[in-house]
């Protein structure tokens, strides 16, 4: 890649500084909600800090609510459902993207049909389905459907990126005596490594702000997952927005900080040096 | 697997996973069964209750569990429109659901259709009831079904006393016409910049509930005493005319005002009246900027009647499935949730109605000022009717009133609009009960036959394409790696069979039932109607194309800005790990506070876009909530807002990927910065990309939360609207499954056929080497 010049330095960071006012700016007036007095939800002026700013909000929800229970609970489902959803996006994905099986087209084609399906709908049914099952109000059946719902979009994923590979890595493992699986496991899952980075975050993404499954599966205050707890605070007409924006940022720290933690692994790259010809 | 992996350390740490997932799954198990069968009887109790009063009800719980202690409460707090749902799915479909369920009346009619609540005049005795207000007893077709604990719900003029000093008045406007006089005399623009500041009256005043005291001080009413609707009069065309004059002749009122809108300004002190319900008083009474006045909605003097708010009860219903033990018990509770001391509790600490005589005769509650100018205006009041009929005729009156407002109505077209609405959507209410013609049993037959074939095709491909082929020549290379993929598949495709087929097909036959409200346990196949009925709606047409429009706009921009974004990241740049983080917020952010956020900000006198546009471009505020194409906008800006940083992601992941040897190569090589994308970058960057951009498109096509949230439910009058979002409101408020069932999936083949398609084409099934 050429060397950027000065000029386009400049550029590309006032480029970057519009983008990333236009993304903050909203979450931005969140935070002035969170931390003004009262339960406005809205205020006539543009500044961010309001004159008369506490963290009421932030206290009362730790005293007040359960706040760090769902916490504990949404850490535990959300965690489960990341390394399934990893565990079997990876294998499903090395699958499809290496391998010919009966099947093969099938399957690739079903997990994309899975996704056309307004969620709306399925709602009754996976409701109706847990409750014969008996696993209304339990994590396990939170857990099913969380992975269930972002495994299209991960094996996908993991396919595409899998073929980006070269399949001579491969063979050069077989003829080393390595099996079929060993090849997988050890030369090919750590150069797919932005790929799970991506299925990780996705799943974890999709599982932990996740609210209307969790509504109709969590009956007990215990169990509740943060979404479910914080929707406490919100109703059409009673809303108390000031808990409402305080505990939906709070619930974003951990997802910007997996994302911070991640994205060290985003960088790739295939070392084309050890393979020639 | 376990077994090819020879190296010890992998083995070590493998097991140590292993052991901590095992150990996971069970105190998972442990959870499932601590929770399940106790020796103390456990009432489940649903409710609605906001903030304050679910307080009072906790303490009550507790010293009932202190008094019994063989029995536990267990309560669960739900949004109004979620209680119904969540108590109708788990009753009517499932048999459960909890032993108790509180909430306003205007459930009871379509409960008890749904045969999902018990009538209780055996389980309360007489002597019991006659401390209740009768208008506290909710009666349907003749039973008792509901005891209520408070009368509330109804709208009442709240008024700030300090900004009504401040331009010397000390009462609140006592008829319509001081009302107006008043309200003049409140607006103003405090500090000259040709902005209004305060405002007179502030309510929410698109929606019917908020419409219908004034729609009643002219003599009308939603309908007779046979249910049959009643919205085209004389009294509909000047109510109309009285609210759009508020609005445009007196300028008394903002010309976009929801409830929020309302709600914060009056509790800030930016406005002196404003009109909303007993649930909402506590929070106004201790606002440091409200000095807190309750008065009885204003006279019309025009035809001498006072406006009827709409008097609703809130109260108990049991579930009719209840074994004999749970039955006593749960009485008891309810006569104790009702009892004296409780409804004087509830009274107290938040202002509400008692339903007994005997607490309302209370010194305590007797001259509480709040309750006995409440329990005035009750008594001008009109009850709101539970017939399931009720919701048809809200569903009715909100396009058409929101249509008149919008100005695309006058209010006679709006009236006549409103009635023929309610008729059509009372029948749609009550369809499923259609005589069945030679035409339909033919249909019936030639589905099932259908299904027979389905399913007989199914298994041979089966046999033929899948477990044939694995049998055969077991020791080959061809079969050997085929049986290896397929248990690398395996787990996966589990998971995703378990949970989606059976969804799939319920969805799949009941849409070619005629499930609805009468018809929820006693459905039966009935053919191909309902596509009939989704075909032959010009919504259908007119909803798929703005959903084309909105999905189109959404996922192009979304795609460029986002691959645009990765690439610009894709260099070493100082500070980049917080640039990439804070291009990723708005995805980190839950959307359901982002989506609200992004509402205010799009309102056309105090929202952020507006006011910059005017100090940064001079530009005049664009109507953008209360104009249908400019709301339909909005809903796509936000969307646009929230989409980008997903897809700069997966971006980045694949620009990670293409190794730098091809740039310098390519460099070498003398290609310009345009080949090197064209040639390296764009074909390395598809197979990463495709199925992104795939269910990217099938996501917002099918993205109900974004439309719904920014304009609050497909307002103004139910244009706002892509296919599912139309079909959610059109089903689920009038219990239409089947109908329902059959849009949803025919959307959903329109979506298998268009990416089907769409993949084959971009070539994701293949690989790119």
């Amino acid at each position: 890649m050429k060397r950027t010049t000065a000029m386009q330095y400049i550029l590309i960071y006032a480029l970057l500084f519009i983008f990333i006012a236009w993304s903050v700016y909203p979450i931005l007036r969140v935070i002035t909600i969170s931390i003004r007095p009262g339960d406005n939800l809205l205020n006539e002026s543009l500044a961010i800090i309001p004159d008369n700013w506490t963290f009421d909000n932030y206290i009362k929800l730790f005293t007040d609510h359960p706040f760090l229970r769902w916490m504990w609970n949404s850490i535990l489902v959300t965690g489960t459902v990341v390394v399934t959803g990893v565990a079997l996006a990876s294998t499903a994905g090395y699958a499809i993207s290496r391998y010919k099986f009966p099947g093969r087209e099938a399957s690739l084609l079903s997990l994309l049909v899975t996704q056309m399906f307004p969620a709306t709908m399925l709602l009754l049914p996976l409701f109706i389905m847990l409750a014969k099952l008996h696993l209304i109000n339990t994590y396990l059946g939170l857990i099913v459907i969380y992975t269930s719902t972002a495994l299209p979009f991960c094996v996908w994923q993991m396919k595409g990126y899998y073929d980006t590979i070269p399949y001579s890595l491969e063979e050069a493992a077989r003829i080393d005596g390595a099996s079929r699986f060993g090849a997988f496991y050890k030369v090919i899952l750590p150069i797919a490594t932005p790929a799970l980075v991506i299925t990780a975050l996705f799943s974890f993404m999709s599982a932990w702000t996740e609210y209307i499954v969790a509504a109709q599966v969590l009956q007990y205050q215990d169990m509740f997952t943060l979404p479910v707890g914080i929707k406490n605070f919100q109703a059409n007409m009673t809303t108390e927005w000031g808990l409402y924006a305080a505990s939906a940022l709070l619930v974003s720290i951990p997802a910007v900080a997996l994302f911070l933690f991640l994205t060290r692994y985003l960088v790739g790259g295939l070392t084309l040096g050890s393979v020639k010809g | 697997m376990l077994a090819h992996i020879t190296n010890q350390s992998d083995r070590y740490k493998k097991t140590g996973v292993l052991y901590r997932v095992l150990m996971f799954l069970v105190m998972m198990g442990f959870s499932t069964f601590s929770i399940a069968d106790e020796k103390p009887l456990t009432l489940h109790l649903w409710h609605q209750r906001p903030a304050p009063s679910r307080a009072v009800l906790n303490d009550l719980i507790l010293e009932y569990e202190q008094l019994h202690p063989d029995i536990k409460v267990e309560p669960l707090y739900k949004e109004n429109e979620e209680l119904r749902m969540g108590y109708q799915a788990a009753a009517a479909f499932t048999g459960g659901g909890p032993e108790i369920l509180y909430g306003p009346s205007d459930f009871t009619g379509a409960l008890d259709e749904m045969n999902i609540i018990k009538p209780l005049e055996n389980a309360f005795d007489t002597a019991f009831l006659k401390d209740f207000d009768p208008t506290g007893l909710t009666y349907y077709r003749d039973h008792l079904y509901q005891i209520g604990d408070e009368l509330g719900n109804h709208l009442a003029l709240v008024w700030n006393k300090r900004l009504f000093a401040d331009v010397g008045l000390d009462h609140a406007p006592e008829t319509l016409d001081e009302l107006i006089e008043y309200g003049q005399k409140l607006t103003l623009d405090l500090d000259g910049d040709g902005v209004i500041d305060q405002y007179g009256l502030v309510w929410n005043y698109t929606e019917p509930f908020f419409f219908m005291p004034f729609y009643s001080s002219y003599g009308g009413w939603v309908m007779d005493e046979n249910g049959n609707p009643t919205l085209d009069n004389e009294a509909a065309v000047k109510a109309f005319q009285f609210v759009v004059d508020l609005r445009d002749k007196y300028k008394i009122i903002p010309r976009e005002c929801d409830y929020d809108i309302a709600d914060s300004k009056f509790n800030s002190g930016r406005a002196a009246m404003l009109i909303n319900g007993a649930w909402a008083w506590a929070k106004y009474m201790e606002s440091p900027d409200v000095d807190f006045g309750l008065s009885v909605l204003p006279l019309n003097t025009e035809t001498g009647i006072y406006p009827a708010p709409m008097v609703a009860t809130k109260g108990y219903w049991l579930n009719p499935y209840l074994s004999d033990r749970a039955l006593t018990e749960s009485v008891n509770l309810v006569k104790f949730l009702t009892s004296p001391a409780a409804q004087l509790a509830f009274a107290q600490r938040t202002s509400i109605i008692p339903t007994r005589y005997s607490v309302r005769a209370l010194p305590e509650i007797k001259n509480d000022p709040v309750i006995a100018t409440s329990i005035r205006q009750v008594e001008y009041g009109r009850a709101m009717p539970v017939i399931p009929e009720m919701r048809a005729i809200w569903d009715a009156m909100r396009p058409a009133y929101q249509n008149v407002l919008g100005g695309g109505m006058t209010p006679a077209e709006g009236a006549a609009y409103m009635q023929k609405l309610a008729e059509q959507k009372i029948a749609e209410l009550y369809e499923g009960q259609e005589e069945s013609t030679i035409w339909t049993q033919i249909m019936v037959i030639a589905v099932y036959l259908g299904g027979i074939l389905l399913a007989l095709w199914a298994i041979v491909k089966l046999i033929t394409g899948f477990i044939r082929p694995l049998m055969n020549n077991p020791q080959g290379t061809v079969t050997q790696n085929a049986r290896f993929a397929v248990w690398m598949v395996a787990p996966a495709a589990i998971f995703l069979f378990g949970v989606v087929v059976f969804p799939f097909g319920y969805n799949l036959v009941i849409s070619l039932s005629n499930m609805g409200m009468t018809t929820v346990n006693s459905w039966k196949i009935i053919g191909f109607g309902q596509y009939g009925k989704v075909f032959s709606d010009p919504n259908f047409y007119h909803f798929l194309w703005r959903t084309i429009v909105w999905t189109v706009s959404n996922v192009t921009v979304h795609v460029f800005v986002g691959v645009c974004l990765a690439m610009l990241l894709n260099r070493p740049l100082w500070g980049k790990g917080i640039i990439r983080v804070l291009l990723v917020l708005p995805w980190a952010v839950p959307s359901y506070i982002t989506a609200l956020t992004w509402r205010g900000m799009f309102n056309t006198d105090s929202g952020a876009i507006n006011l910059i546009l005017r100090n940064l471009f001079g530009m005049q505020p664009i109507p953008w909530l209360t104009d249908a194409t400019n709301a339909f906008l909005a809903t796509i800006i936000t969307n646009i807002w929230l989409g980008i940083p997903f897809m700069m992601v997966i971006a980045l992941g694949g620009l990670q990927a293409i190794p730098k040897e091809l740039y310098e190569a390519a460099e070498i090589d003398g290609a310009s910065g345009w080949e090197q994308f064209k040639k390296i970058t764009l074909p390395l960057l598809k197979p990463v990309m495709l199925p992104a951009i795939t269910l990217g498109i099938v996501w917002t096509f099918n993205n109900i939360n974004v439309v719904w949230l920014v304009s609050n439910g497909g307002q103004p009058g139910d244009q706002t609207h892509i296919l599912v979002s139309f079909v959610y409101r059109a089903a689920f408020n009038l219990y239409r499954y089947g109908y329902a069932a059959a849009f949803s999936f025919v959307i959903f083949l329109m979506l298998a056929a268009f990416s089907i398609k769409f993949m084959k084409r971009g070539g994701a099934t293949g690989s790119a080497y």
